[in-house]
């Protein structure tokens, strides 16, 4: 099988989601004849033409907006919107209407499209090219919203998503864009969007993340290893819905439990998955659910996103207080 | 009843000094030589600095850095006709603007080395820094004239923006109040040409950028971007009408971004050279300098003296950039309300723990002070 990096399966992925069905639509700021600032598009405007690839004007509302208008007049566009700092300006889109169009419409308007944006920090870029801000869509009924951390899964996920009959917003850990390979299969295949994926058995704690965060969590568990602790990592690979079964599952297996993530602390979705555990699964909790995110202040500018995001060392003292509880 | 700056708005564009350096004297400019030689030392200056910003980059000593090549005019002349107190909101290509203000350039480098000790401007300046959402600026600076407006004193709020950005919302509704509430507010468009890979012509099918204006109201002309005359009437008139409470004005300038669009980019792969090489001619500083020449107010002399200065300048600014001491971590913590809320003091005090016992420059120890108030 071969070896693909995370940017690389999402480019397999968006080629052969368009090539399966010509109502895909891939459009976006520089996503045509510049393959995308990541590479993520390269070369789909080459082969399926600039139709079909479209360079829009810089314009995030007309993006979003454009793009449920085509979704809903029988198209599937997969959307970019090229970085999390820039997705704020669309939010009117999301939040009022993309999530909303089916049971506004009571089913007779349904807007199956995908938006692609890069997510979180850790590449030293510029100010708003670092955030976090999958919360505030999760928070949004009607929309479905996945975070890989694999290639394979990059890959799987996002072509379910475009054959997803609902909005689906696919967020792209940029610092594993280059950063993590794996072997992705060739062919086209779905994986299970609302399932998670047991990314390290274990049995004395769970950490559940998602995103570039749950190889911070793979290094934590490697260590606590050392120090005797046996930690699963939970990777929720789909943030919204969320695998309930899974996240309840190894919770009870283990007792305990540390939710560890990009985005500021305060009213981020650890918190919703903090209050599932809390709420169905008490009893068989041997100490408090732990949340470990960034500080609930802005992202600073690059010099110091490294003491601003959680880093193993966090997630470390978090397991250790857990289980010393 | 003085005639607003809506009417005045003209079709054609704006031109008085040709890319060889000729100028029409037919259109009358009140910029004393003074003031254009201040103009053309500010334009090498910058030039300098871009280049060697790009330079530092390259060798790993500072952050993606966006270019600002080929539009030093566009980037200076407009600043250059406000008042310290009149709002100046750049745009992120925008260090020229800043720099024509009098923004010392070693805070624009510890700003693009992502350093937030980087956002640092004259005291008795009224500069707001820029947004990276490009136009999110567009309607705040809508709001800054609206203050101005109510103050009644004269202040004016400039904002640039690019061609790019014309196409989003945010210039609609920045417009609608300005023009409908006759706000004293100055929009300058930097078309460059091009929005990363995406070209001028794919943001709009209007022949100009400026003519948005004329439909809400306000006052709109193309000018020659590389013109620093053109620019310099052009928004000196707008500023001076929006002081007079005759309402706001879009000045577009064209001009072209002759490097990549940020240090990240590669511009080879969507455009052509042949493209880039015809605006080379049409460059600024060459046309000036060329003018200047031909009045008998430059020689090589001179230039030889310029480029020496700017660039001992330069080296010097360099220097206090690189020697700023590393950012305390704590930073971060100050400046995030008037009073922090019980989870930054939980928060801040669980990074000093951390930072009390890393190793090497990350101590806390070795790090100086942390900078802002807290709580």
């Amino acid at each position: 099988m071969p070896e693909l990096n995370l940017v690389q399966a999402i480019n397999q992925g968006l080629h052969q989601a368009m090539a399966e069905d010509e109502r895909v639509l891939v459009l976006g700021e520089d996503v045509g004849l510049n393959g995308g600032v990541f590479r993520a598009t390269e070369g789909l405007q080459q082969k399926f033409g600039a139709d079909r690839v479209v360079d829009t004007p810089l314009a995030e509302i007309g993006i979003l907006g454009s793009s449920i208008g085509l979704a809903i007049d029988g198209f599937r566009p997969v959307c970019e919107i090229q970085f999390d700092g820039f997705l704020p300006s669309g939010m009117d889109q999301i939040l009022c209407h993309m999530g909303r169009m089916r049971n506004r419409t009571r089913g007779r308007n349904t807007v199956p499209m995908v938006l692609r944006c890069p997510h979180g920090g850790l590449i030293h870029a510029p100010e708003h090219h670092s955030e976090s801000p999958e919360a505030y869509v999760c928070h949004t009924p009607g929309i479905k919203v996945i975070c890989p951390s694999t290639p394979a899964d990059a890959k799987g996920l996002l072509i379910a998503a475009v054959r997803d009959p609902d909005p689906v917003v696919f967020f792209e850990p940029k610092a594993l864009y280059r950063a993590v390979k794996g072997e992705v299969p060739q062919e086209p295949y779905e994986t299970p969007i609302g399932k998670a994926r047991q990314a390290r058995i274990g049995s004395d704690l769970t950490l559940i993340s998602w995103g570039a965060m749950v190889h911070t969590c793979l290094k934590a568990a490697e260590i606590l290893e050392k120090e005797g602790a046996s930690a699963e990592v939970l990777d929720l690979r789909t943030l919204a819905p969320l695998d309930l079964d899974a996240i309840l599952a190894s919770a009870h297996k283990t007792g305990r439990v540390v939710i560890a993530h990009e985005a500021p602390n305060m009213g981020s979705w650890a918190a919703e998955v903090s209050a599932l555990i809390s709420e169905r699964s008490l009893l068989s909790l041997k100490a408090p659910v732990k949340r470990v995110g960034s500080w609930d202040i802005r992202m600073p500018l690059f010099r110091l996103e490294k003491h601003y995001i959680p880093d193993a060392e966090r997630v470390l003292s978090a397991a250790r207080a857990i289980l010393a509880f | 009843m003085p005639i607003i700056s809506a009417d005045l708005s003209r079709t054609e564009r704006v031109e008085i000094l040709s890319a060889e350096g000729v100028r029409d004297f037919s259109i009358p400019v009140d910029l004393p030589e003074e003031q254009l030689l201040w103009l053309y030392r500010k334009m090498i200056e910058l030039r300098l600095f871009d280049e060697r910003s790009v330079k530092l980059q390259r060798q790993g000593r500072l952050g993606t850095y966006p270019m600002i090549l080929g539009q030093e005019a566009s980037q200076i002349v407009p600043a250059a006709c406000l008042r310290p107190k009149d709002w100046l909101v750049p745009t992120y290509r925008g260090q020229g603007a800043y720099y024509a203000r009098g923004m010392q350039l070693r805070y624009s480098l510890l700003y693009w080395a992502g350093d937030d000790r980087g956002v640092k401007f004259p005291d008795e300046n009224n500069d707001l820094i820029f947004a990276i959402p490009v136009g999110s600026h567009l309607t705040q600076a809508a709001g800054l004239a609206w203050g101005e407006k109510l103050k009644g004193k004269g202040g004016v709020a400039m904002a640039y923006l690019g061609d790019g950005t014309s196409s989003k919302g945010d210039l609609h509704e920045a417009l609608t109040f300005c023009a409908s509430m006759k706000l004293p507010a100055i929009y300058i468009i930097e078309n460059n040409h091009w929005a990363i890979s995406v070209p001028r012509e794919k943001q709009s099918a209007g022949k100009t950028l400026a003519q948005k204006a004329w439909g809400y109201g306000a006052f709109g002309v193309q000018v020659d971007g590389n013109d620093v005359f053109a620019i310099y009437k052009e928004v000196s008139a707008a500023v001076a009408r929006a002081r007079e409470g005759r309402g706001p004005s879009v000045i577009e300038c064209e001009t072209y971004r002759l490097s990549h669009h940020t240090t990240a980019d590669d511009a080879g792969r969507y455009r052509d050279a042949s493209e880039v090489e015809a605006w080379k001619r049409k460059d600024p500083i060459l046309r000036l300098r060329r003018y200047l020449e031909s009045q008998g107010l430059w020689d090589a002399e001179k230039e030889a003296r310029l480029q020496k200065e700017s660039l001992a300048m330069l080296e010097a600014e360099i220097k206090a950039y690189e020697s700023f001491p590393p950012p305390n971590p704590l930073d971060m913590f100050s400046e995030n309300y008037a009073v922090a809320p019980w989870q930054l003091i939980e928060e801040r005090a669980e990074l000093q723990k951390i930072l009390e016992t890393r190793t090497g420059d990350e101590n806390l120890a070795v790090l100086p002070p942390a900078e802002g108030r807290f709580p």
